[in-house]
């Protein structure tokens, strides 16, 4: 039954979490590439200590007070209020996920030295692309036939990619902010058309007796 | 007709209900929810739904909360621990029951 989980992203705020995420993103690669040379998030690249807050305070913020703000104006109204059991499963679903994510970042890494030490700087492109184009259709599939329609926004961000990467120039670290905006875009307007569909088609309750 | 097989008439009448069943399972994945979202996802009418619940507190697998969200009256219901466990072994019990009816010749 997987059913509740699906109803987590009823409303769209699923894709806007991950829209904002990668606008914050976006939003650090930016600032990397406008600040000065010296500057101190600049000293280790892209990643540094001093700039997680930029990336996680706007999704903290938007979890906080936009998620929660949308589900009690919309969809607690309209289709019911759902609390999601954080069992023993849960913990250990969360170490698996953490797990895969430090396995991909060493795959990363890997893949980023040897495409430097082979040139092969296309493939490392293609490869990071593919992994978040790959993420983005798995929601999609995982959301269940509700929304035929994200097959096209799957579709149209496989051509952005590989339009950004074809017009874009240098290794992944130069085309990461480029795409991060994008796909925020993409992620945040897929979101809103998610939310405006849902209250289109679903009207609020008048309460009754129960 | 063997043991295994004839464990199908001794399942739990309460979940077994397919109205029930579908409050139970929804339940049962969730840690609490209110009546609206139960309308909502077994497209059942009111009365019917709340008949449901009010059979499945008396039998105490559900547990019923009238609560507010601000001004709105909101009903939180939630599987209490003995549904958790009821179901699990009406799961199993249909699960087993299947499985050898499949191995009968």
């Amino acid at each position: 039954m997987d059913r509740p989980r699906r109803y987590e992203n009823v409303d769209g705020t699923g894709e806007m979490a991950m829209g904002v995420m990668m606008l914050s993103f976006a939003l650090v690669g930016y600032l990397s590439s406008v600040l000065p040379e010296g500057a101190l998030w600049r000293k280790n690249g892209l990643a540094t200590f001093e700039i997680l807050p930029i990336i996680f305070i706007p999704i903290w913020a938007f979890q906080h007070w936009g998620v929660k703000a949308i589900k009690r104006h919309f969809t607690w109204p309209r289709t019911g209020y759902v609390a999601y059991r954080r069992g023993g499963k849960f913990w250990w679903k969360a170490a698996v996920v953490c797990f895969a994510g430090v396995v991909l970042g060493a795959g990363g890494v890997c893949l980023t030295v040897l495409a430097r030490r082979f040139h092969a700087m296309s493939l490392e492109r293609a490869v990071y692309l593919a992994i978040l184009l790959a993420a983005y259709a798995f929601s999609v599939l995982r959301s269940g036939t509700e929304h035929a329609w994200k097959g096209l926004v799957v579709i149209f961000m496989a051509l952005g990619l590989i339009a950004i990467a074809l017009v874009v120039p240098g290794d992944a670290v130069q085309l990461f902010p480029p795409v991060a905006l994008f796909l925020g875009l993409v992620w945040l307007g897929s979101g809103v058309a998610t939310l405006y569909l849902y209250i289109r088609h679903t009207q609020p309750r008048a309460p009754e007796a129960e | 007709m063997n043991e295994q097989l004839r464990a199908i008439s001794e399942l739990d009448r309460v979940i077994h209900e397919p109205g029930r069943l579908m409050i139970v399972a929804l339940l049962a994945v969730v840690k609490e929810c209110d009546f609206l979202y139960l309308l909502h996802e077994t497209e059942m009418s009111n009365g019917n739904l709340s008949t449901h619940l009010t059979r499945l507190e008396e039998a105490g697998y559900v547990e019923i909360e009238k609560t507010y969200r601000g001004k709105v009256p909101m009903t939180l219901l939630r599987l209490t621990r003995a549904g958790r466990a009821a179901f699990e072994d009406y799961r199993k019990a249909l699960k087993a029951a299947f499985l050898t009816a499949r191995s009968v010749p």
